[in-house]
């Protein structure tokens, strides 16, 4: 009996020293939420390909991979999608070891990869240099590091407007055409002001964070964290900064703090738990998926004191890529104008080839969803108005110790004077 | 003849390391050594930019002026002591029912119980994040039905950790059920009926029997329990989705998340490598700790 006992907790002890340590390196994948799509390879040919594809998101490709497959019977794309952050993180730690034949990075990310531009393929090998005049050159920039290597070319760019639920405004007593919506908020004063006459009126949120103010206010500058030239760090400074954090303060009182992509998020896009989202081309898409019923309920208008960016990615092949000549290969094809175009018909991803805003058919395209609005030629438009925003490599760092300040004000644990101090210290002790 | 047995001796002892070696062989590689390479690397300053270079204690001395670790330590142990001592207190009341109700279909009683343990921490975060949503979960729905304020479950400190402690105990309460069984049916029903002539309550019979023979039993749950307690991560991880940080506030920041989000968010290894060793340390002085309280339960 008395050996047994010792037994046992001999047991526990030895175990707590293998599991502590030997746990870490088991869990990394159980934050991403893993969906293999369909095959998993099983080949009818030997000869098949399976091309790895890590993304952060679907990107709406579906129909374009089905597409190039059908036309390219050896080629098989295998995506893989994770959340937005473990993506990009676990991107980065598997590119000495395990890394996919093709990677998007978001625009967010796109400095931080820079520094290890080297551990991606060139795409100059596979002719990405004639490509360049297709693209936004600031988007193209994007995936190109300091020596001149093209380790990404770019996908969709996010020029924001405002969505915004005509059916709630109209029982808000709030105008419902698109450009009297646009008329009521100049500048993002005004913006919150009607925000403020829309609580009154119905008693619930107008914004579902303050998140969305902040988030299009600091995109609305050529400046951000980092100065232009991306060498100082200008997140204290730049006046712009403090203007999106005091905008962001001041329309607490019209959010409801419900977090980005949550259930509760989802849910409020149905059943009007907010009125209104900044929107990038790209959330037109999500919109629709998320409430499918809503059709003729949503419209777009514009965004106060012009546009601004979110989003946006690079399609890029790790150098441990099996098959980086056929992923270049799909790459360039899935990228081009004419496959952009076809994207922002069918999901909302606006188009970084500069051709399609010369297109007929683009210009003229209406959104049915969105209330029959002209969101090609709005987008086109949109498009037009923004500047380049450098984007450093602490980029999101910064950004989450922002965003989780606004939270805490939000909930009521700090004061706002509180929660920028305690961001600022974050950010100073973890960036610099 | 002398020497022929020692030979034999020795050709058994050689046998014998051979066919334990494959354990001795995964351990080194995959226990050992990733224990070894992580002292190695807490003493580096390393990313995924530039070589490993030697920084001596410079990590732990940053470590433990960190506020963010000692907040960390503080939820750990909270989210701990909330989800343990229920959940053995549970376990030993359903095992002592499974033990000695006389309901059809043991078997199946038995292996219902293990059924949450089973399941995906992944599906379970989900079911449990909308019955404990702020706005549309069923929980807060009820609440306000029955007259009280709802909850914001995931932005309050305490509430928080009363919510992954609950997770926690749905899904491992079943398990440690069945552990106390197995060590319940091995307790001789003399006892059990001496103490029934001698007029005991069932109460007092379990209290006075059933607690002293299973104590071993006992002693490794509350063992085990400590160590994967102290390590918990993906419930609190789930919890709002967005990211590494336990919340706006580190409200439900644990100390394993607060290592994930220095190593594979802020990039920072050997930072991450230290709070792993600072882990390490904890949860085994704890174990101890809680290995002499457990002892002094009387014989």
């Amino acid at each position: 009996m008395a050996k047994t006992k010792r037994l046992l907790s001999l047991l526990g002890l030895a175990a707590a020293s293998g599991l502590v340590l030997s746990g870490c390196a088991t869990q990394t994948t159980t934050d991403s939420a893993t969906t293999d799509s369909a095959d998993g390879g099983t080949s009818s040919t030997e000869e098949q390909k399976v091309l790895q594809f890590w993304a952060f998101g679907d990107m709406g490709l579906g129909d374009l991979i089905a597409e190039y497959e059908a036309a390219n019977p050896d080629i098989k794309i295998n995506m893989k999608v994770s959340d937005f952050d473990p993506h990009h993180q676990g991107l980065l730690t598997s590119l000495d070891s395990a890394a996919p034949d093709i990677a998007a990075i978001e625009v967010g990310y796109s400095s931080l990869f820079k520094a290890v531009a080297a551990k991606f393929v060139d795409m100059r090998e596979f002719g990405a240099e004639a490509l360049e005049d297709d693209y936004l050159d600031w988007r193209w920039a994007q995936g190109v590091d300091l020596e001149g290597r093209v380790f990404g070319i770019p996908t969709d760019v996010g020029p924001m407007t405002i969505c915004y639920r005509s059916d709630l405004f109209a029982a808000a007593g709030l105008p419902t055409d698109r450009d009297e919506v646009s008329a009521l908020w100049p500048t993002w004063e005004d913006f919150i002001a009607t925000g403020e006459k829309y609580v009154a009126a119905t008693g619930d949120s107008f914004l579902s964070s303050t998140g969305y103010v902040w988030n299009a206010v600091k995109n609305q500058s050529d400046e951000k964290f980092y100065s232009a030239d991306g060498s100082t760090l200008v997140y204290d400074t730049n006046p712009q900064i403090k203007k999106a954090w005091d905008l962001s303060v001041a329309a607490t009182p019209i959010s409801a703090n419900i977090g980005d992509w949550t259930a509760d998020w989802n849910a409020g896009m149905n059943n009007g738990a907010y009125a209104v989202l900044t929107c990038p081309a790209w959330m037109m898409g999500y919109i629709q998926s998320q409430a499918p019923d809503l059709g003729g309920s949503w419209d777009v208008a514009t965004m106060p004191e012009g546009g601004g960016n979110w989003g946006g990615s690079q399609l890029t092949i790790p150098a441990r890529a099996q098959y980086p000549a056929e992923a270049a290969a799909f790459i360039t094809w899935v990228l081009s104008a004419e496959n952009q175009q076809k994207l922002f018909e069918k999901s909302g991803q606006f188009p970084s080839t500069v051709a399609a805003y010369e297109s007929e058919s683009l210009l003229s395209f209406e959104s049915e969803y969105f209330s029959n609005a002209p969101v090609g030629e709005i987008y086109a438009t949109g498009v037009t108005q923004l500047v380049p925003l450098y984007e450093g490599p602490k980029e999101r760092v910064i950004d989450q110790e922002f965003g989780a300040a606004l939270g805490r004000i939000a909930n009521g644990d700090q004061t706002p004077g509180e929660a920028y101090e305690s961001a600022i210290e974050n950010i100073k002790r973890d960036v610099g | 003849m002398a020497t022929n047995s020692k030979k034999l001796l020795r050709s058994e002892r050689r046998s014998g390391l051979l066919y334990t070696s494959p354990f001795f062989i995964i351990f080194a590689v995959f226990g050992l050594f990733p224990i070894v390479y992580t002292f190695w690397v807490g003493f580096h300053k390393w990313d995924p930019f530039s070589e490993p270079t030697w920084v001596g204690l410079d990590n732990f001395v940053l470590l433990m002026g960190d506020d963010r670790l000692w907040l960390a330590i503080r939820n750990t142990f909270s989210i701990w002591f909330l989800s343990s001592v229920p959940q053995i207190l549970i376990a030993l009341w359903l095992a002592w029912i499974l033990n000695h109700s006389r309901i059809k279909g043991n078997t199946f009683w038995r292996s219902v119980v293990l059924i949450p343990n089973i399941t995906s921490v992944v599906a379970v975060a989900v079911v449990f994040g909308q019955l404990f949503g702020r706005d549309y979960g069923m929980i807060n729905w009820l609440l306000t039905v029955l007259g009280f304020t709802p909850i914001d479950w995931v932005n309050g400190t305490f509430s928080s950790h009363v919510l992954i402690a609950i997770m926690v105990i749905w899904r491992w309460t079943g398990y440690n059920a069945l552990i106390y069984l197995a060590a319940m049916q091995s307790v001789p029903e003399e006892l059990y009926e001496a103490a029934e002539l001698d007029g005991a309550s069932k109460f007092r019979q379990f209290i006075e029997i059933t607690i002293p023979q299973i104590r071993p039993t006992i002693i490794f749950t509350v063992i085990v329990s400590t160590i994967g307690g102290l390590q918990i991560f993906a419930e609190p991880l789930i919890l709002d989705g967005q990211g590494y940080a336990g919340g706006v506030s580190r409200q439900f920041s644990t100390v394993t998340l607060f290592m994930f989000e220095q190593g594979f968010s802020r990039f920072e290894y050997g930072y991450a490598s230290a709070i792993a060793i600072v882990l390490t340390l904890i949860v085994i002085s704890f174990s101890i700790v809680n290995f002499l309280i457990v002892r002094k339960i009387r014989a």
